[in-house]
C-alpha cells in the first residue's frame, strides 16, 4: 500500500516533469519522428532569434512584460500598503476581494470587456500594443499584490514608519526610501511573476491584440499549425523563462 | 470631523486600477448584453443563450468537463499534498516550487508537450506501436483534455494541501485515538474536518479557472470540442463574430462559475465551524 502511493507519487512527478522536457528535447533535435529524437542542432534557436519573420515578437513580448510589470510597481505598492494599513475589517475584505477578482472574472471577460471599453476615446487602446500591456497588467495584478503583502506582513511596517517620520521623512519619501528597500525581495518575486504570466499570456492576448502585435505566444499558436521545429524552439524560450522567474524568486526570497 | 487617515490616499491608484481594468469592462460585459442596436433593451441573446442548440451543449459540456476535472484535481492534489508533506524540507522545498510552474507557464506550451507525448504520432503512441499493441493515446479526444488540465489543476491543489497535512500530523490522529476515537470516528471528526476545507478552497480556485479556459483546448483540439469558453471566443474571432451574443454568453459562463463558487463557499464554512 505505502510502495503502490510512493510509485503513483513518482508517476505523477514525471507526469509533471515530462512535458516540460519535451519541448526543450525537440528543440535541440534534428528530427523527432520516433520514439528517440535524432541528432543535435541549434538551428531552431538560431531562426527563432535572427529571422526578421520571428524575431520580432521575441522583443515585442519582452517590452510588454517589462511594462506590465511597471504598471504592477507603480500602481500595487502604493495598494498593498494602504490595504495593509486599513485595519480590521476593510482591510479583510479587500484582501478577499483581490483574492476572488481573478476567479470571477477570468481572462476570457477581461478580453472580451477590454475589447469593448477600451475602443472610443479617451480611451481608445484597441489594436495598440497598450490594450495588450494593461490586460497583462490587470491578470498579474493579484499576484503581484499576494506577494507583496506576504512579504510586508514579515516586517514591523508601524516602527518602522515612524522611525522615519520621527527623523522628518515625508510620507512619500519614506515609501520610497524606507518601505520600500525592506520589502524589495518580495517585490522582485511578485515583479518576476508578473513577467512570467505576462510572457506566456495566449488568451487575453489572441483577443485583444491588433494584426501587427504578435507576441511570442501568439507566434506559438500560429507555429503550432505550421512548423513544429519554430513552436518547440518558442516553447522552450517560455520554459526557460518560466524557470529562471522561479529561480530568482528562490534568490530573492533567500536574501 | 474624522480626520482621514493620509495612508487612505495610496488606496486611489489601486481602486482607480480595478475599477478601470475589471469592474468597468465587465459593466460593459452586461450592458452591451442587454443592449438592443436601437438603443432599447433586449433578452434576445439570453434567449439564444438558453435556446440554441450550440450554446445549451457547450454549456452541458462545460458543466460536466470542469466538474469532473475538479473532482480529479481534487483528489489528485489531496494525495499528492500527502505525500509531498512527508518529504524531508529541502525535497519538499523544490517540489513546492515545482509546483508553482504551472502557474506562470503559458498554456500553449503545455498544449506543445503534450501533443509531442500523446499526439497521434506522438512518443507514446510510437512506444506502443513499436511493442505491437494499438495507438492507445489521444490527446484531440475529450479523454486527452481531461489528462492535460490535472497538469495545472492538481499541482495548484497540492500547493494547498501540503501545509495542511503538514498541520495534520500523526500526532493529532494519535491524541484522538488516544481518547478513545475508533475508526470512522476518527475520520468522521478529526481527519475530514481538517482536511476538507483546504479541498474546498483548492476547489474553487479549480473550478472557477477551468470555467474560463480555451487556451490549452483551443491549441489541441481547435473548435472541434464544443466548451462555453470556446464558443465565447469563436464568437470574437472567428467569422460568426457577434460581440453582444458573446457577451451574453459570459454573463451566463460568470454566473454559472460564480453559483458554483459559493456552493463550495457554503459547503466549506460549514466544515469551518
Amino acid at each position: 500500500m505505502r510502495a503502490l502511493g510512493w510509485l503513483l507519487f513518482v508517476l505523477f512527478l514525471l507526469y509533471l516533469f515530462l512535458p516540460l522536457l519535451a519541448p526543450v528535447v525537440y528543440s535541440f533535435s534534428v528530427v523527432w519522428q520516433g520514439i528517440l529524437p535524432q541528432g543535435f542542432t541549434l538551428e531552431w534557436y538560431r531562426r527563432v532569434l535572427s529571422d526578421p519573420q520571428y524575431l520580432p515578437a521575441v522583443k515585442l513580448s519582452l517590452l510588454i512584460a517589462f511594462l506590465s510589470v511597471l504598471i504592477n510597481v507603480v500602481v500595487g505598492f502604493p495598494t498593498v500598503y494602504a490595504v495593509y494599513r486599513l485595519s480590521g475589517r476593510v482591510g479583510e475584505s479587500a484582501r478577499r476581494v483581490l483574492q476572488i477578482l481573478p476567479l470571477l472574472v477570468p481572462p476570457i471577460l477581461v478580453g472580451l470587456g477590454f475589447l469593448q471599453a477600451f475602443n472610443r476615446p479617451p480611451l481608445a487602446f484597441s489594436g495598440t500594443l497598450w490594450i495588450v500591456v494593461f490586460g497583462h497588467a490587470t491578470l498579474g495584478f493579484p499576484f503581484f499584490f499576494r506577494s507583496v503583502y506576504a512579504g510586508l506582513a514579515t516586517i514591523e511596517v508601524g516602527p518602522l514608519m515612524e522611525a522615519a517620520a520621527a527623523s522628518g521623512a515625508g510620507v512619500l519619501a519614506r515609501l520610497r526610501y524606507v518601505l520600500f528597500p525592506n520589502v524589495l525581495p518580495s517585490v522582485l518575486s511578485g515583479a518576476l511573476v508578473v513577467f512570467a504570466i505576462s510572457m506566456g499570456e495566449f488568451e487575453v492576448t489572441s483577443m485583444v491584440a491588433g494584426f501587427g502585435t504578435i507576441t511570442m505566444p501568439l507566434l506559438l499558436f500560429q507555429m503550432l499549425r505550421e512548423d513544429f521545429r519554430i513552436a518547440s524552439a518558442v516553447s522552450s524560450l517560455l520554459v526557460y523563462t518560466t524557470l529562471l522567474a522561479l529561480f530568482g524568486m528562490t534568490l530573492a526570497r533567500r536574501r | 470631523m474624522r480626520r482621514i487617515n493620509p495612508d487612505l490616499l495610496f488606496l486611489l491608484p489601486g481602486l482607480f486600477f480595478i475599477a478601470l481594468f475589471y469592474l468597468y469592462p465587465v459593466a460593459v460585459i452586461v450592458v452591451r448584453s442587454l443592449l438592443a442596436e436601437d438603443g432599447g433593451l433586449t433578452f434576445a441573446r439570453y434567449l439564444k443563450a438558453f435556446t440554441a442548440p450550440a450554446y445549451l451543449e457547450a454549456w452541458r459540456n462545460s458543466l460536466w468537463f470542469v466538474t469532473a476535472s475538479t473532482l480529479i484535481a481534487a483528489l489528485g492534489g489531496t494525495f499528492v499534498g500527502y505525500w509531498t508533506a512527508k518529504l524531508p524540507l529541502r525535497l519538499k522545498n523544490l517540489l513546492l516550487s515545482f509546483y508553482s510552474i504551472p502557474v506562470t507557464l503559458s498554456g500553449l506550451v503545455v498544449a506543445f508537450g503534450f501533443i509531442v507525448l500523446m499526439g497521434r504520432n506522438g512518443v507514446f503512441n510510437q512506444i506502443l506501436l513499436a511493442l505491437g499493441l494499438p495507438r492507445l493515446f489521444n490527446v484531440y479526444s475529450w479523454g486527452g483534455l481531461l489528462s492535460v488540465f490535472p497538469f495545472y489543476n492538481i499541482p495548484l491543489v497540492a500547493l494547498v494541501m501540503t501545509p495542511v497535512f503538514e498541520q495534520v500530523g500523526r500526532e493529532l490522529v494519535e491524541a484522538a485515538r488516544a481518547s478513545g476515537a475508533r475508526g470512522f470516528a476518527v475520520w468522521r471528526y478529526v481527519l475530514i474536518p481538517n482536511i476538507l476545507p483546504g479541498i474546498l478552497a483548492g476547489s474553487s480556485v479549480v473550478w472557477a479557472l477551468m470555467m474560463g479556459a480555451f487556451g490549452t483546448a483551443l491549441a489541441i483540439t481547435g473548435f472541434a470540442k464544443n466548451l462555453l469558453a470556446l464558443q465565447i471566443y469563436s464568437l470574437v474571432s472567428e467569422s460568426s463574430f457577434d460581440l453582444p451574443q458573446a457577451d451574453a454568453l459570459a454573463v451566463v459562463l460568470m454566473a454559472t462559475s460564480g453559483l458554483g463558487l459559493w456552493l463550495l463557499a457554503r459547503w466549506e464554512r460549514r466544515w469551518r465551524r
